[in-house]
């Protein structure tokens, strides 16, 4: 049976980039030559161990000024994904077999290993533009649109933001809202909340495996953000955001799973699939997470000059009603070497709590939650990022650029719910990631 | 350094002003701003101070600039257009410079040549007397020595109604 | 959440600190590349994807003020 599987994993959620994140042409005014193309382009790896995703991407942002101060901001990308995911499931002493997404083929774990979905592949594109001009001495109206694409995913989305300077333009604030539309069509359909993984089976009549819903849904994202800039010194500038975001619609996540674990032993449940077909051999259930999920959050950020010197220094703390609170704290030094190029190291520590309705695993007799996911992602979790980034000017005035960063991340099985011989065994996909990337910033 | 007395000329007339017009009082009774003294790159007369009351009967253009400044890139071709066509008209247009480098303005003077002559005001005094509330400023002076205008900023679409105005002073050889 | 708004209202208050911040022309080092609050704009860009696909919050960094103040 052909393998046609094409799972989407990691990049799901990674298409529903909030427009208010991406970067948009600077509305602050530097020190540079005037209306021409200003472009950053860049190519960029993306590995995890053990065999995991692996992603290419081919990305340039490209802005241009059409004279006082109106801007046009293009952003265009391309990555390809490959590799595999962890699919919720736990690491047992055997080895387990799974349906593939598209409910038509098998595939299978060795024992002791942390479940990983099979090899899938996708490519995603995306665009974004953003058009920012003044009104007034000291207004400026920004509006933009993005829209993105890959094989089961697709989102579009636009934005629309005010600024207005105060105390001889030491002072911003900046309102912008944001408003997307997302559409989810996974291989196979989509599962019936908390459902039973069936055997790999040929369609039913209406084409589709058992036990899924439809063929597609969505979900709207509504992005609120709120910032003042304040000019601190003739050295120093920083900006505090407070953000608030509501999604609603399908949240959950297609292709995940949990395991489904004796209540005493907390070993996994075992299963024969029927006569004549082959599929999972033990019990496993799709996920399920609320329909809504509203956040908000706080992010604070500086930079500060000492001799040519640049320090950025930034904290984000977010909060949410699946109860996932989150604290980022990054930093970056930029290092002048001579006239023309530069150092640039980057720490970034990252620490989450898991959300309410995360699962490490089902217990077989307990009631069903209503709600349940054993998607790391949404687990006890922290990561940490070193990096370092090397530019050099070009004779014209343009720049190459390198940076190599090394993720981890490690999460933490919830100690109270774990049972029986999982105390003491239980296994997170954790892991490491490497980032390399090669950049050119010139002018056209 | 001190205000020169002997700077002092005409008297502004006694009827009351609004407080922008009493700069050019002071102005009249001498700034004199220490300046480096060093030649720049640049076919522009350099001077260590501003001195307003020598062009008593010319319409005056006092235009502030940086090299860190964006529009400047686009003012300071348009002062010097300006500069080229009036100046037998009776236009006088002078730049201060507020870089705290002067190596910086050196730089931004190679790539956009200035006609004009240029103050260097690098501690910002003469910026500080008449209180700018924005960069890049112009300032105009009337053939009678008044503040007429305080221009902030720079944009492609006033050129022209700036233009007209100029001429307008241009045209007003009496008081 | 409360505790958070009135985070926010706090820091709001930073326009009625007409006493913070710096002359209109002392802007030379506000005014440079590296100083901009969306330098390395690419950089974040990607590391927002990343981010948003293996983490479980995202977003925030806004956008606009700091700078040359021109204009």
């Amino acid at each position: 049976m052909a393998e046609n599987d094409l799972k989407i994993g990691a990049a799901l959620a990674a298409a529903t980039c909030s427009l208010l994140g991406v970067a948009t042409p600077a509305t602050s005014v530097a020190a540079e030559a005037p209306s021409k193309w200003d472009i950053e382009s860049a190519f960029l790896f993306y590995g995890e161990s053990d065999s995991r995703v692996k992603d290419l991407s081919l990305s340039a942002q490209a802005a241009r000024d059409f004279g006082d101060d109106r801007k046009l901001g293009l952003d265009l990308s391309v990555d390809s994904l490959t590799g595999a995911s962890p699919n919720g499931a736990i690491a047992t002493g055997g080895a387990q077999t799974f349906t593939s997404p598209s409910g038509r083929a098998v595939y299978s774990t060795p024992a002791g290993e942390i479940p990983l979905d099979g090899t899938f592949h996708d490519t995603r594109f995306a665009l974004n533009g953003n058009w920012s001009q003044p009104f007034a001495r000291l207004y400026t109206l920004n509006a933009g649109l993005g829209f993105s694409s890959e094989f089961d995913y697709q989102h579009i989305g636009g934005n629309f933001g005010i600024t207005r300077d105060f105390n001889q333009r030491n002072t911003t604030l900046s309102a912008a809202f944001a408003y997307a539309q997302d559409t989810i069509k996974p291989v196979g359909g989509l599962p019936a909340p908390l459902a039973l993984m069936p055997d790999a089976v040929n369609d039913d009549e209406d084409g589709r495996p058992p036990n899924r819903l439809g063929g597609n849904d969505s979900k709207n994202v509504m992005d609120l953000l709120l910032g003042v800039t304040q000019v601190l010194g003739r050295h120093t500038v920083m900006r505090v955001n407070y953000s608030y975001s509501d999604s609603s619609g399908y949240l959950t996540d297609p292709y995940k799973i949990l395991s489904v674990v004796d209540p005493v032993t907390g070993d996994l449940v075992g299963r024969t699939p029927a006569p004549g077909e082959s599929g999972p051999t033990g019990v496993y259930r799709f996920e399920s997470r609320p329909d809504s999920r509203r956040k908000q959050g706080l992010y604070a950020e500086m930079r500060h000059d000492f001799s040519g010197k640049v320090l950025q220094v930034g904290y984000r703390y977010s909060t949410d009603d699946w109860e996932v609170d989150s604290h980022t704290l990054e930093s970056r030094l930029r290092l002048p070497l001579g006239e023309s190029s530069y150092l640039e190291p980057h720490v970034r520590y990252y620490t989450q709590s898991a959300a309410s309705f995360y699962q490490y695993s089902l217990a077989n007799t307990a009631p069903l939650p209503q709600f349940a996911s054993a998607d790391a992602r949404l687990s006890e979790m922290s990561a940490v990022t070193l990096g370092l980034k090397y530019g050099r000017a070009t004779a014209g005035g343009n720049e190459w650029n390198a940076r190599l960063e090394f993720y981890r991340q490690t999460a933490r099985a919830p100690a109270d719910q774990l049972i029986g011989n999982q105390v003491g065994n239980a296994q997170m996909p954790d892991f490491d990631a490497v980032i390399l990337q090669f950049g050119y910033h010139f002018k056209l | 350094m001190l205000p020169s007395q002997s700077d002092v000329s005409r008297r502004v007339r006694s009827r009351r002003r609004p407080a922008c017009r009493t700069w050019i009082n002071r102005m009249l009774s001498g700034v004199v701003i220490g300046i480096m003294t060093s030649a720049i790159a640049s076919a522009a007369p350099v001077s260590d101070h501003l001195d307003l009351a020598q062009y008593r009967g010319q319409v005056v253009i006092v235009d502030f600039w940086a090299s860190w400044c964006k529009p400047c890139r686009e003012s300071i071709p348009w002062l010097n257009e300006l500069r080229a066509r009036y100046a037998a008209h009776g236009l006088v247009v002078i730049g201060v410079n507020v870089d705290a480098e002067r190596s910086d303005a050196e730089e931004f003077l190679r790539e956009v040549p200035i006609d004009f002559e240029v103050v260097f005001d690098p501690q910002g005094e003469l910026a500080k007397r008449f209180d700018l509330q924005g960069m890049p400023t112009s300032l105009v002076f009337d053939r009678a020595g008044n503040l007429v205008e305080t221009r902030l900023g720079f944009r492609q679409a006033m050129k022209a109604k700036h233009e007209a105005s100029l001429k307008n002073l241009l045209n007003n050889t009496g008081h | 959440m409360r505790k958070l708004l009135l985070l926010a209202v706090v820091c709001g208050t930073f326009t009625g600190c007409a006493n913070l911040g710096v002359k209109p022309w002392e802007r030379e080092v506000l005014a440079r590349e590296d100083m901009q609050l969306d330098a390395n704009a690419l950089d974040t860009a990607f590391d927002d994807h990343i981010y948003f696909s293996k983490e479980g919050a995202s977003g925030g960094r806004g956008f606009g003020g700091g700078g040359c103040g021109c204009n």
